[in-house]
């Protein structure tokens, strides 16, 4: 399964936000409760981690790099050879908790 | 600088002497304009300004005329910007309730009641940050205590260890309104006591108790230990200004003339035998001099040209 | 000056408006030792909007002040000490506090090169945020109106990062007291900045976006209104063409009046209040230079409803113009339907269209 993360709304008002930090990259398999990545808002610092396992199969927007809410950030799949798709649409979202810091 | 010297005991009297007859020949004036007069309170200016040195700063209320005259501003240059005119350390755009003369020590007087006291503070910090030697003095009367203006102002002083003297000219009236129904401290310097800065409340009447306190607390301040606040308690002869009706009583005011502070310290002078009658002559004589040259450059000085309303604003 | 003076080198880098604030100050104080920063929470906090994040850690607890809430003195200090030679930035969290440290802006920072015969002048900018985001009556005030007419007193408000460094820098580098009004709305949108150093001169207003059939001139975070409404308005076939000010005192008039001069059509935005406000003076400015020449002018304005604005979420939105009721008054402008349009609740025909 291939499954997708997209930045969160998070807050009023926030349209876009920044890519601070991937933590690790591709290839790595993520524990539920991992740290994946770190985002940053306007004020804040949001920490996105895993709500599942899944392994970091493409990163879509790079570190330092600006995304809109809604849209997607990277490809995660369950497992580390599945062929990714050629559009993200079909990928669900990935469960995640995010905290705000 | 005390005045426990010869010399500097005769300028302090003659300083006081300068500034009575300077006002008198001020009001004696048609155009005289809108005054604020310090006849009764010169001992506390001239007090406080016989401790400043020349790289400290002093900054006033709008009752000004007398404070720069005891910094030692030109008398001539200061009756010009009285009247107006464009020889005055302002062009005449300012006149007594915003004179300035910063490079004499004199950062300016603002006629807003309490409005000078933050922008004194904010002058303290500027010293503090340059290391600059010098410090600054506020001088400020009992209306503004009651204004948060000075309440802000000793906090911050206070906080910050800012070198700044607040000194109090109380003379226990403000327009109409005396201290005691306007102001709930009895001392005024007890105000400094809330924020930890010390104080002190002398006689306003008496230049030499107030050259001797200021001398003292700005002593600390030169050494690092902050602020400082002193309360001079005075009385005028006149009512607040050459528009203010006056609420006194003949018989007080008579009584008030008794206590005039240039004839005390006078007086004082001749029983140490530091000044006899030709001495005094003499004062009188160079006064009258001064004042001479004060009226004649200052009816020889022309007002400023229309076209100068538009100068100086951006 | 019609439009942004192009630029040699156009790189840019994406960045928040606070941290364009930031990069304005830091370069700046880097330059000149004597800026001292005055606010509160503004020290290891970094400020309410982190607007200040970073420079307490650079430049340390000297330069770097906290004071306590007391706005009459931060202004009155901020003043005296830039009077004294010591150029200071005082940031008033809430342009609804500025009110407090109106008597030492006004009074004496405004009118000290005046009053002093050139002798002394204050090189202080107030830096304060605006702007209504659900905090309620006293905490979402517009005021930059009421200090466009102090003589001595220079007024910005930015609308993008660019902006936010641009005109900071700017001020820094006036002689005298510059009041920088930005707004809580725009902290969250980011947006590009020159790489290299670049000023933003005061005095010039910036077109956003060219059109031929109304002008419509605003600024701070009403610009963003006006480009969304620019664009309703695109769909139906009418080209507004918007003016970002920029720059309130002094007004760029040069700019304002080209553009209405060729469309023949103004309407004035704002999110303060309409009477005395900002699109009044731009208003009246524009009929006093095109006069008779300028033929059938049509001119509304648009800005606040006369009424305290409420944290609530329903009352804030009927009170503010927003990208739909802008629109409505251009069409109805266009429409001939309204010549001018008076700030009293009479107008209410403009709310209708939603």
């Amino acid at each position: 399964m291939i499954y997708q993360i997209s930045v969160p709304g998070l807050v009023a008002d926030v349209e876009e936000i920044r890519v601070l930090e991937w933590h690790d990259g591709i290839g790595h398999e993520f524990d539920a409760g991992d740290l994946i990545v770190e985002l940053e808002t306007h004020k804040a610092l949001v920490e996105v981690r895993a709500g599942q396992r899944g392994v970091l199969r493409q990163i879509l927007v790079e570190e330092g790099n600006w995304q809109k809410i809604g849209f997607p950030l990277c490809l995660m799949s369950d497992t580390p050879s599945e062929p990714l798709p050629e559009s993200v649409e079909s990928a669900r979202d990935l469960l995640v908790a995010f905290e705000i810091t | 600088m005390s005045l426990s010297n010869h010399a500097s005991s005769i300028d302090a009297l003659r300083t006081m002497m300068l500034i009575r007859a300077f006002e008198a020949t001020l009001a004696r004036r048609r155009d005289h304009g809108f005054q604020l007069l310090s006849a009764g309170e010169e001992a506390v200016a001239v007090g406080l300004c016989g401790v400043l040195a020349d790289d400290d700063q002093l900054l006033t209320s709008g009752r000004s005329i007398a404070p720069a005259l005891a910094r030692g501003l030109d008398p001539a240059r200061v009756m010009a910007e009285l009247l107006g005119k464009a020889s005055g350390f302002n062009k005449g755009k300012g006149g007594r309730g915003h004179l300035a003369a910063p490079h004499n020590g004199f950062f300016g007087a603002h006629a807003v009641v309490g409005g000078n006291i933050s922008i004194a503070a904010g002058v303290a910090l500027s010293r503090q940050l340059a290391a600059a030697p010098g410090i600054v003095a506020i001088l400020f009367g009992d209306g503004a205590c009651g204004a948060g203006a000075l309440h802000e102002s000793l906090n911050i002083a206070a906080i910050w260890k800012l070198p700044l003297l607040f000194v109090c000219n109380n003379n226990q009236l403000s327009v109409a309104t005396p201290r005691a129904t306007a102001l709930a401290p009895k001392l005024l310097s007890d105000l400094a006591h809330t924020f930890g800065v010390p104080s002190r409340t002398v006689d306003g009447m008496d230049v030499f108790e107030v050259a001797r306190a200021a001398g003292e607390a700005v002593a600390g301040i030169r050494a690092g230990q902050g602020p400082a606040f002193l309360e001079c308690i005075s009385e005028r002869f006149g009512s607040h200004s050459t528009t203010a009706r006056e609420t006194r009583s003949q018989a007080d005011l008579s009584s008030l003339r008794s206590r005039c502070p240039i004839a005390r310290y006078g007086a004082s002078l001749r029983a140490a035998g530091l000044l006899d009658d030709a001495g005094f002559r003499e004062l009188e004589e160079e006064i009258s001099t001064i004042m001479a040259r004060v009226v004649d450059f200052a009816d020889a000085s022309t007002m400023p040209d229309a076209a100068e309303v538009l100068t100086d604003v951006l | 000056m019609f439009s942004e003076m192009p630029k040699e080198n156009d790189a840019t880098v994406k960045m928040y408006f606070r941290e364009a604030i930031i990069r304005a100050l830091r370069e700046e104080m880097r330059d000149d030792l004597n800026i001292v920063l005055l606010g509160q929470d503004i020290g290891a906090f970094g400020g309410s909007y982190r607007e200040f994040d970073g420079l307490y850690a650079e430049f340390g607890p000297q330069r770097v002040r906290d004071m306590p809430v007391a706005e009459a003195a931060m202004v009155g200090v901020g003043v005296g000490a830039a009077a004294a030679g010591h150029r200071s930035v005082v940031s008033i969290t809430y342009m609804d506090f500025l009110m407090l440290g109106f008597d030492p802006l006004i009074n004496y920072a405004a009118k000290l090169r005046y009053k002093t015969g050139g002798q002394l002048n204050a090189p202080v900018v107030v830096k304060t945020t605006a702007g209504a985001r659900g905090q309620g009556v006293a905490h979402s005030q517009c005021l930059e109106a009421w200090l466009m007419s102090v003589p001595g007193l220079k007024v910005v408000a930015p609308s993008t990062p660019a902006d936010a460094y641009g005109l900071l820098k700017a001020a820094l580098r006036e002689t005298g007291p510059v009041v920088y009004v930005d707004h809580k709305r725009l902290f969250p949108i980011p947006g590009d900045v020159p790489i290299g150093e670049e000023i933003t001169p005061i005095g010039h207003a910036a077109t956003r976006r060219v059109g031929v059939d109304l002008t419509i001139t605003t600024h701070s975070f009403m610009t963003r209104v006006a480009l969304e409404a620019a664009e309703l308005l695109a769909a139906e076939n009418i080209s507004a063409e918007v003016i970002d000010l920029r720059s309130l005192a002094p007004l760029d008039m040069d700019t304002v009046t080209a553009s209405v001069r060729r469309t023949g059509v103004l309407l004035t935005l704002e999110e303060g209040q309409m009477t005395c406000g900002v699109g009044a003076e731009v208003a009246t400015r524009v009929r006093e230079r095109l006069g008779r020449a300028g033929g059938a002018l049509r001119i509304a304005r648009l800005g606040a409803l006369p009424a305290p604005v409420s944290s609530n979420p329903v009352l804030e939105a009927a009170c503010l113009p927003d990208a739909h009721r802008v629109a409505a008054a251009a069409r109805a402008l266009l429409a001939g339907s309204v010549t001018e349009v008076l700030a009293d609740t009479s107008t209410t025909h403009l709310w209708s269209t939603s």
